[in-house]
């Protein structure tokens, strides 16, 4: 062979389109991708997600090991309580059924108020001496290492199904939802520190303007863990509620609105609290709107909705922006900064839709953690 | 690759309710809002701790 006279045009053909190694060349990855693409897709899509699954695992890990450390640590049990944590940690919540929606809102009450209420006797039960701010911080810590779980389970799970039926088509809502789930993965990891110490995070902001508001007045329990005071302010009536702080809770505000209600009759709802904001908008804006302000899993919403259409109260909302992780996280500077303009724009809000004489409910929405009354 | 290590620092500001006087200083362990901290040394008012919040900073 004559090496001296190499041709490249020859060898691939680049004169000739027949020749068949460049047939070869453009074929074989076509057949290949027919046969195999949903795999080798599903091989490099798994990669990403297998990352996000042992930093999952690790995030759950940390949030266990975190909670068993400052039990141990701060709280001094009366006995090792890993077995029993590591119990709690697993429990699971069955919703009711809701094929027939009606009346479905006492029931999912009814369920929620049960684990909590089990979940706190039990965790009075692991110590001999604690006070109520532990018992919340710990049922608050738990809920955080619990959801974390959850989390890495479903995904673990969602992940391993579609890995061992080779289905691609089964990985891709995963792989869309994934980003979701490590933000908010992230953000629970936020929230331990600000747990720990006792530190009010993003979602207080609600409980922070309506808890300088009752300062010198004289509060009385409402519901459990809920608080109200009475004051006045240019001739009107204020019914202030909120959750009990500084305890890590965000009360019973449904059945403290009604009570209120049945009781006094306000002319107005003014609820403030912490919302997520839209991507784009800025942390720590306030907004004004109508209608209840308020998260969770809507049972509270849903009391206070009814209560008001059926004495034909009108609710207004005040919200103050931020991220998730924001929300759940120790307050940041523009957050803090913001309870005073949130309260400018309540007593705003109060001469604008109220007249003298009049009364009107506000409440601080959110969990109270290191905010006082 | 280049990222930054972010750090939180938590702070706690107090103010005076008399003269609202107000000093910032780092979070200790047993603060919350609207606690009565101590007396002001100007006027002998009331100081409550009236934020509390972190700041990120990137080390």
């Amino acid at each position: 062979m004559d090496f001296a006279n190499f041709d490249v045009d020859q060898i691939f053909g680049l004169s000739d389109d027949t020749n068949p190694l460049l047939w070869l060349i453009w074929i074989i990855p076509i057949v290949i991708f027919m046969f195999y693409g949903q795999r080798i897709q599903l091989q490099i899509t798994s990669g990403d997600i297998k990352k996000n699954i042992e930093k999952l695992k690790q995030l759950k890990e940390e949030s266990r090991t975190g909670l068993i450390d400052y039990i141990k640590k701060e709280l001094k049990p009366k006995a090792d309580p890993t077995e029993k944590l590591d119990r709690f940690i697993s429990y699971f919540t069955i919703m009711p059924v809701d094929m027939d929606p009606n009346g479905i809102i006492p029931k999912v009450r009814h369920t929620m108020r049960s684990r909590e209420e089990y979940t706190r006797s039990q965790v009075k039960a692991i110590f001999s001496d604690i006070d109520t701010l532990e018992i919340t911080k710990v049922q608050n810590l738990l809920e955080v290492a619990t959801t974390l779980q959850l989390l890495y389970k479903i995904v673990n799970h969602l992940f391993l199904t579609a890995k061992k039926q080779n289905n691609y088509p089964l990985i891709l809502p995963l792989q869309m939802m994934l980003p979701f789930i490590m933000e908010e993965a992230d953000a629970l990891k936020g929230a331990i520190p600000a747990l720990k110490h006792g530190q009010p995070i993003g979602d207080g902001i609600g409980p922070m303007v309506v808890g300088k508001m009752m300062l010198g007045t004289e509060k009385q329990k409402v519901a459990f863990e809920t608080v109200w005071s009475q004051t006045e302010h240019e001739g009107r009536k204020l019914y202030l509620l909120k959750a009990e702080g500084p305890l890590a809770t965000v009360g019973r505000p449904g059945d403290g609105v009604e009570h209120i209600v049945s009781q006094y009759k306000p002319d107005a709802i003014i609820m403030i609290d912490a919302a997520v904001k839209l991507e784009g908008e800025d942390s720590a804006t306030v907004a004004q709107g109508f209608g209840a302000a308020i998260g969770g899993i809507g049972t509270d919403r849903f009391q206070i909705e009814e209560i008001a259409t059926k004495n034909n109260i009108p609710i207004f909302a005040i919200v103050i922006k931020q991220s998730i992780k924001e929300a759940v996280a120790t307050m940041t500077k523009e957050i803090a900064d913001k309870a005073d303009e949130t309260r400018s724009q309540l007593y705003e809000m109060i001469a604008e839709h109220t007249k003298p004489g009049q009364s009107i409910l506000v409440v601080g929405v959110g969990n109270t953690l290191g905010v006082s009354q | 690759m280049f990222s930054k290590k972010e750090e939180k620092i938590n702070y706690t500001v107090e103010k005076c309710m008399s003269c609202n006087n107000m000093t910032t200083r780092k979070f200790k362990t047993g603060d919350f809002l609207f606690k009565e901290t101590s007396e002001c040394q100007a006027c002998k008012g009331k100081i409550l701790i009236e934020k509390i919040f972190a700041e990120t900073i990137k080390a």
